[in-house]
């Protein structure tokens, strides 16, 4: 039993929380001052050292430059997607483009890769763990959104590896919730997850048998979470301060963080208590030099008309999920809500409403994603007796068409969403002129038939086959996605059999080298705060 | 692990491009949507390569691994109606050796199946169909005048469609006369 522990690691956007199996119950555990969640961010200390966790969130003001969070909204993207984008004009660190149109971000001299700031979120949990355990920890669970793509998990996975830990599984914090609600209960029901997180909503529905959880649909908004409620109230925080001393608050970088933070706050106080009072001393100077505070006070129903139409968003998300599975919100048994904006009462009342019955309230929204990825953890590592088994199996889905390029800028669908995993298709390719030696063909993921409107997995190219007259080799390229639900091709050579080789052309991940470098560099860094 | 399931696991690696889709789940040719679902469930059991993963056989894992992506592939094609049907006429018909997979271009078939059945059933255009559509909905519940607008309307999208004028003058003939002359 000694060296049989596996951690279950929730990655978020905004917090991150470990879980491990402690005498075959599932409990996510704490730091040395009893935090259970930790802030997803990471501040880079003048004495060369990391601060992570909820101490480095306070550094998003006074640190600002130095200071990064929401890291996970850039991670597996190209530098040229709309979220980086938009991520540019509000963060205060510097997103800059590195090599084959990936995203860097600089940090004073030194430039970073996005998984590599996750992974030292990950080393954070990783070191959270050990100290709450007792013991060396080097092999985790880590889950990411339903509706990432292969690169945003791939990207995931390569953080896991720099930070120093075997990755046993990716799971999908959907499926995790549902395996932490089920788990040794017994039931036999149809659930539906609705997971609003910082930065990403997902929806599952599952049918739970007994040990089986079987996914039967997925689908998500990865451009909708709780920032953008908070945005709501910033924005209108800011309009209110523009007409009343004609200074925009949104214009300075530091102004623009203090809005922020009392927005998240705000946001939290109105679904508590119904009501906030918004407060921040001397936010800003007049060009007089009069120093200005920020005074407002934001009532439920006012709030509620500010983000109606992103909870309603969030129902269309589950309407399509519900017709994938063939079913209609009256046939769900139970919802399980995950994620710290469930907590909000408009979100509990609009769920309330659509379903027709009253979410599960016994569940931790913060906590129960770790708490799924702890189980699945501790049946990978000890399934070797294999005649017994795990006490639960998981059969999850694709939440994305996979699909090919093809002339025109158009693509055809290879594996359909919500197909389960792990499988593979294969599609056979020939050559269009002779004396052809290579065949290269782009990967998509997404839901058109236009290639710029879908995710470029990559771009694979095949060499070594036959030289022939066009259309007399045939390529058989067979497209496989695992149980992380991450992308793997291969061709063959339908007529000698001869696999051909690949090369990656175009891809937003990180290579072999950048890995082990990267790794290095991480073993390397000292967390803030710990010996 | 014992060597029985280990032996059964190779054996049937081995075998699995000689068999359909329906002895790969081990359910009848006749078994419907939740029997299906009870086989995936029951062999998702056995085979889902999680059970095994701690197992420091390679050779084991990757059989395993082989065999539980053929169930996959198999449920996924069993449990939608459509690709069922023509699946199984496949495998009962002369080519079986051949369609014991089923492949993109089946899949493809199986789509402009459904759409061309759409087209006869209710016309070629969009617009057609939605005018007649909505005709037919309207004679259902009996508001002839509507229906006879609709009908007229998804003539102009295609004039030669047949069924629309054969439910045109269905219309005109079912539609009570209104008297104009008639005193109330």
């Amino acid at each position: 039993m000694s060296e049989d522990i596996a951690v279950g690691i929730d990655l978020g956007t905004s917090y991150s929380a470990v879980a491990a199996m402690l005498e075959g119950r599932p409990q996510v555990l704490a730091n040395e001052w009893g935090e259970k969640t930790h802030a997803s961010v990471v501040s880079f200390l003048e004495d060369g050292s990391v601060l992570v966790g909820n101490n480095a969130k306070k550094n998003i003001i006074t640190n600002a430059e130095n200071t990064v969070y929401s890291a996970k909204r850039l991670i597996g993207r190209f530098f040229f997607s709309d979220e980086v984008k938009k991520a540019q004009s509000v963060m205060p660190y510097r997103i800059v483009e590195g090599a084959n149109h990936s995203v860097r971000l600089q940090v004073g001299q030194r430039l970073f890769a996005v998984p590599e700031i996750s992974a030292l979120v990950l080393k954070e949990m990783k070191a959270i763990a050990e100290t709450a355990l007792g013991r060396e920890v080097r092999r985790a669970v880590v889950t990411c959104p339903a509706y990432f793509n292969d690169n945003q998990r791939q990207a995931t996975k390569d953080a896991g590896r720099i930070a120093g830990l075997e990755v046993l599984r990716i799971i999908n914090e959907p499926t995790a919730a549902a395996l932490a609600y089920g788990f040794g209960r017994d039931v036999r029901q149809r659930v539906c997850v609705y997971d609003l997180g910082g930065g990403t909503f997902d929806v599952s529905i599952l049918e739970i048998g007994k040990d089986v959880f079987e996914v039967l649909s997925t689908a998500g908004d990865t451009y909708l979470g709780g920032d953008d409620f908070d945005d709501r109230i910033m924005s209108w925080l800011a309009e209110d301060f523009l007409k009343a001393h004609g200074l925009d608050l949104r214009q300075n970088k530091f102004c623009l963080q203090m809005l922020k933070e009392a927005s998240e706050q705000a946001k939290i106080d109105v679904g508590r208590e119904g009501q906030a009072r918004i407060h921040v001393p001397s936010i800003c100077q007049s060009p007089e030099g009069k120093v200005l505070d920020l005074e407002q006070s934001l009532g439920a129903d006012r709030f509620n008309q500010m983000v109606m139409d992103l909870v309603q968003r969030t129902f269309k998300v589950c309407d399509e999920a519900l017709q994938s599975a063939k079913m209609t919100a009256g046939d769900v048994d139970a919802v399980i809500l995950v994620g710290g904006p469930t907590r909000l009462p408009i979100i509990r009342q609009s769920v309330r409403h659509y379903f027709g019955k009253e979410a599960l309230t016994d569940i931790d929204p913060d906590e129960v994603v770790s708490l799924g990825a702890a189980i699945q953890a501790n049946a990978l590592v000890h399934a070797g007796a294999g005649s017994a088994g795990p006490s639960s199996y998981l059969l999850d889905v694709t939440p994305l068409t996979l699909r090919v390029g093809t002339v025109g800028g158009f693509t055809e669908p290879v594996i359909a969403k919500n197909t389960p995993i792990p499988i593979e298709m294969s599609k056979t390719f020939t050559t269009s002129r002779d004396g052809q030696d290579r065949v290269r063909i782009r990967v998509y993921q997404g839901e058109s038939k236009r290639a710029e409107e879908c995710e470029l997995l990559g771009e694979f190219e095949f060499t070594g086959f036959r030289i022939a007259y066009r259309g007399e080799v045939q390529i058989q390229v067979t497209f496989e996605i695992d149980s992380n639900g991450i992308v793997n091709v291969v061709a063959t050579d339908l007529e000698t059999g001869q696999k051909a080789s690949t090369t990656i052309n175009l891809s937003s991940g990180l290579s072999e080298k950048d890995i082990q470098a990267a790794m290095a560099k991480n073993a390397a860094t000292q967390l803030a705060g710990r010996a | 692990m014992d060597d029985r399931f280990r032996a059964e696991a190779e054996a049937l690696a081995k075998a699995l491009d000689q068999l359909d889709y329906f002895a790969v789940l081990q359910v009848p040719q006749t078994a419907g949507l939740a029997e299906v679902k009870a086989a995936y469930h029951r062999e998702s059991r056995r085979f889902h390569p999680d059970r095994y993963a701690a197992v420091p056989d390679e050779r084991l894992r990757a059989a395993v691994g082989r065999i539980y992506r053929r169930i996959n592939e198999a449920y996924t094609v069993l449990r939608d109606d459509a690709k069922r049907k023509k699946y199984l006429a496949d495998v009962l018909g002369p080519d079986r050796a051949r369609k014991l997979r089923f492949t993109e271009a089946d899949e493809v078939e199986v789509k402009e199946g459904q759409k061309r059945k759409m087209e006869e059933q209710l016309g070629q255009t969009v617009q057609g169909r939605k005018f007649f559509s909505a005709a037919l909905s309207d004679v259902e519940a009996g508001r002839w005048e509507s229906a006879e607008r609709n009908l007229k309307m998804a003539l102009m999208y295609e004039p030669a469609n047949a069924r629309f004028k054969e439910q045109l003058e269905l219309v005109e003939r079912s539609r009570p006369k209104a008297d104009p002359f008639k005193i109330r």
